[in-house]
């Protein structure tokens, strides 16, 4: 029973399992290639701070994928974005609140989110009320947000290395409260599967046997232990995959339990009837362009965090890394399916192969190489599965 | 003219999972005639036609053609195949490419060329040469879109013809032509017909038989029931050898008592929003009560779809007119005005308008209805899956659970989703347009016991419908629709297949 059960899921959950699949392949690949230098908690714990800015932007492109869009000029919004910050930081602050650099930091994430949650407000009404496609607003954007970033900098690099600042990308947690809240975590993961198994069994739907489900559940509570518990080698819980993970969840319930997330994929999967059904799709391609903004805004406040400084060439290419999450992840280009997981494991593999070839001095022209690759190779891979 | 025969049908038959649409049929049709191909939607003309031009190629029909004397063997995938033989199609729907000119439309595909260079001499002195022959009244550089639908024809009509076509299919090539442009249209054929090109000529307009054929053949639930020659025929003649069938006791009884006025509609106008000027709905009026199934007939593209649509707030712009819904004027501007009126619509197309095939049953279900489960935007997933339980139970939905994605239904299956869908909102006028099209008849029954059901709650039933039988076998009253505009309400009472067929083809109309 519990055999045949785990085939049923496995299949219908194929797409997911191929990735993550992946993902293991290329990390067991550079291990062995690095002598476990790769799989060191330090550099274990760099990868996944290193994935943040871009699976930020991800994780949102997602939607915007989702409802048949798309937007290039995430990767200089969130440059200009940092170059903002970094300029509110290095010449603003300290003249104005020199002895208050905690507020100065919350002031400077706040001015942040909202530049990129404005420039989400002004692309997605010209898209949605004005009918101009997403693919040329967002490319003027891109060209727009570059201009605007060197304007702001003059050329120059701008400091944003202040502690208050730094913690946001660059913080860990204490081992104890990294623990406190994995446990939190796989409290609410065994919770969870309970929960589910109740309605389904209210409803008489098709029940997976319990040691399937308890297996399932294990393995996800073990994952994150074990995540912990590498992390904790190093430096402890890292603020910035925690404000992620956050993120995420926050993303991925409102796709799946909000009136908003419903309508984003069943625009995306039959405009016709999405409209015969009363949605107003106007305003909601102008939320998800709004969302995305938001989201570009908060990479942009990690990327200088994490950078510590405003540069010229802050989030260039950093689009093309988000869409390709997305895709990776499992995410249609033709709109209508896609997971916010999905992208976030997407932007994992892709901070996994930088990292795996930083790590082994591969000149980066090579990282873009195996990068386009991959993500043709993924794609390619999912269409011939769907054809058998 | 010469009893030469070009085109020898003999017992072709075709089926579908399911369906047969083309039972046993033989025809003959005579080179250099004008031969009319009529019947009702779904009596078989386009599996004909697409049999002639290859759509069903060679082997997945059974019986012979005869193609001036030799066997018809049209390979699969090769549609050009049949207009290299000199058999060409024109749609209905134009296939030309808007932005191009007509020279370019003409040899789109086989352009003149010298080492992969395009001769564009050639092109547009070949086809102001073909125009000129056929008198085709259209300039060889003129950009298609900027052309009338008339004249796009022409363009159709050449292309065929520049290709040396020896038949040419038209397939109901004035529907959506003007009297001046059909007048045109006429003459030309006339003139094809001189130069020894033969026609196929499919239209639902009967006076047009009479104007151009020479005979006519009518096929009838697949069956080809008569081939005539014109003279010899009256359109009341051909309406009953288009009908001429008994009533079988197809429809479900029912006893329901018809109440007071829900919605009314008085002298209707509205235009195309992407075409000012096109009316797409051209005085209609009509009344419908709680409990009443009002049934609406009428040929495609009598403009059937356009009124409900326009009705629902997502189609045409009302110019002139009124609709009242117990008694006051509402103004309906969309779909969410229309379910917050208590409208719902099952559209047309199932596939295309009705369901997001991707999703499962669940999502489908709750796709308008988010609202009833959702507070601060959150769905409460309990309620949501409660209510759609229900729902799908009293529908009897068959499908493992709701969890399965809608493509993996049957069409009767789909079609209830669609209408659980909407009968979640609790309408007060339903909206049905088609809802049995290209589903089988156990599931048809089902869904015609809903209605009868639904109706007997008080529910009022606006049905659309190509299939004769079905507007007579449901509707208390049946309104017949002709070039847009309501062309006549019969009573269930004094309702005839040839009364209504009358009515749709113009041949009469209401006092």
């Amino acid at each position: 029973m519990a055999l045949s059960d785990a085939v049923r899921l496995a299949r219908r959950n194929l797409q997911t399992y191929a990735i993550i699949l992946a993902l293991a392949c290329i990390w067991v690949f550079f291990a062995f290639l690095t002598d476990g230098a790769y799989l060191s908690p330090q550099n274990f714990s760099n990868l996944f701070r290193q994935m943040t800015v871009t699976a930020f932007l991800g994780i949102g492109m997602v939607l915007v994928i989702v409802i048949g869009g798309i937007d290039l000029s995430v990767g200089k919004l969130a440059g200009f974005v940092s170059v903002v910050v970094a300029y509110f930081q290095a010449y603003v602050w300290t003249r104005i609140l020199p002895t208050q650099p905690i507020v100065a930091a919350t002031l400077s994430v706040f001015i942040g989110v909202a530049v990129g949650a404005a420039a989400g407000v002004v692309q997605g009404y010209i898209i949605s009320y004005l009918k101009v496609p997403a693919f040329i607003v967002t490319l003027g954007g891109m060209f727009t947000f570059n201009g605007a970033l060197l304007l702001v900098t003059q050329g120059r690099t701008i400091p944003a290395n202040q502690p208050a600042l730094a913690v946001i990308a660059q913080g860990y947690l204490p081992s104890t409260a990294g623990w406190v809240l994995a446990c939190v975590i796989v409290a609410l993961l065994y919770a969870n599967m309970l929960r589910s198994r109740q309605t389904k069994r209210k409803y008489g739907f098709e029940l997976p046997s319990l040691s399937l489900d308890l297996a399932t559940t294990t393995f996800f509570a073990l994952l994150v232990v074990v995540y912990v518990f590498i992390v904790n080698l190093y430096n402890g819980l890292q603020t910035p995959v925690l404000l992620l993970a956050l993120a995420t969840l926050i993303l991925a319930y409102v796709a799946d339990n909000t009136r908003f997330g419903r309508y984003c994929y069943a625009v995306g999967g039959n405009y016709e009837a999405a409209r015969l059904s009363g949605i107003n799709i106007r305003q909601l391609v102008f939320m998800v362009f709004v969302l995305m903004g938001l989201m570009s805004g908060i990479a942009g406040v990690m990327l200088a965090s994490y950078v510590g400084y405003g540069t010229i060439a802050a989030g260039t290419g950093y689009e093309l890394d988000a869409i390709a999450s997305a895709i990776l992840g499992g995410t249609s280009p033709l709109g209508g399916v896609g997971t916010i997981f999905g992208a976030l494991i997407g932007a994992l593999i892709m901070s996994s192969l930088s990292n795996g070839l930083q790590l082994l001095n591969v000149q980066p022209a090579w990282q873009y190489v195996l990068k386009g690759v991959v993500l043709v190779l993924a794609v390619l891979a999912d269409v011939s599965f769907k054809k058998k | 003219m010469s009893d030469d025969i070009i085109l020898d049908i003999q017992h072709v038959t075709k089926e579908f999972p399911g369906v047969t649409a083309l039972k046993d049929v033989s025809l003959r049709i005579r080179r250099g005639e004008i031969h009319g191909l009529c019947g009702e939607n779904g009596a078989g003309k386009s599996t004909l036609v697409k049999i002639l031009s290859g759509v069903y190629p060679y082997g997945q029909y059974e019986g012979r053609i005869l193609y001036a004397g030799q066997e018809l063997r049209l390979a699969d995938g090769a549609i050009r195949q049949a207009r290299a033989l000199g058999i060409a199609v024109v749609y209905q729907e134009l296939t030309l490419v808007p932005n191009m000119t007509v020279g370019e439309n003409v040899f789109l595909g086989r352009e003149p060329a010298e080492h992969g260079v395009i001769n564009w001499a050639k092109v547009y002195a070949d086809t102001a040469q073909i125009l000129a022959r056929y008198r085709l009244d259209v300039a060889p550089q003129a950009v298609v879109k900027t052309l009338g639908v008339g004249k796009m024809q022409m363009v159709e009509i050449a292309r065929a013809l520049s290709e040396d076509a020896k038949v040419l299919i038209l397939d109901e090539p004035t529907s959506a032509l003007t009297e001046a442009e059909i007048d045109k249209l006429m003459e030309i054929l006339r003139g094809l017909k001189a130069h020894g090109v033969t026609c196929i000529y499919i239209s639902h307009k009967l006076e047009e038989f009479f104007r151009i054929t020479d005979s006519i053949t009518v096929l009838r639930d697949g069956r080809a029931v008569t081939t005539q020659p014109t003279h010899q025929l009256s359109q009341e003649r051909l309406v009953s050898y288009m009908v001429g069938r008994e009533m079988t006791e197809r429809f479900p009884k029912s006893r329901r008592q018809p109440g007071r006025v829900v919605l009314e509609v008085e002298d209707l106008h509205a235009e195309d929003p992407r075409e000012p000027g096109r009316k797409v709905v051209n005085g209609v009026s009509f009344d419908l009560r709680e409990g009443e199934i009002l049934g609406i007939a009428g040929l495609m593209g009598s403009g059937r779809t356009e009124l409900v649509t326009t009705l629902f707030g997502e189609f045409g712009r009302i110019t002139a007119g009124r609709i009242k819904l117990d008694g006051r004027e509402v103004h309906i501007q969309s779909a969410h005005d229309a379910i917050l009126n208590g409208i719902s619509l099952v559209p047309e197309d199932r596939k295309g308008q009705g369901l997001v095939l991707i999703q499962s049953i669940l999502r489908n279900i709750s796709l308008p209805n988010l609202d009833r489960f959702a507070s601060l935007g959150r769905i409460d997933a309990d309620a949501e899956l409660r209510a759609c339980t229900q729902q799908a139970t009293e529908l009897a939905i068959k499908a493992p659970s709701l969890q399965v994605p809608c493509y993996s239904l049957s069409g009767g299956n789909q079609q209830k989703v669609v209408i659980a869908k909407w009968l979640m909102s609790t309408p007060r006028v339903l909206i049905m347009d088609d809802p049995t099209r290209g589903i089988d008849v156990g599931a048809k029954f089902e869904i015609y016991k809903l209605m009868n059901e639904l109706a007997e709650k008080g529910v009022a039933i606006l049905m659309i419908s190509s299939d004769l039988q079905e507007v007579l076998g449901m509707s208390d009253r049946i309104m017949v629709m002709y070039r847009n505009r309501s062309n006549g309400i019969l009573d269930r009472s004094e309702a005839t297949q040839e009364r209504i067929m009358a009515l749709a083809t113009g041949i009469a109309s209401a006092m």
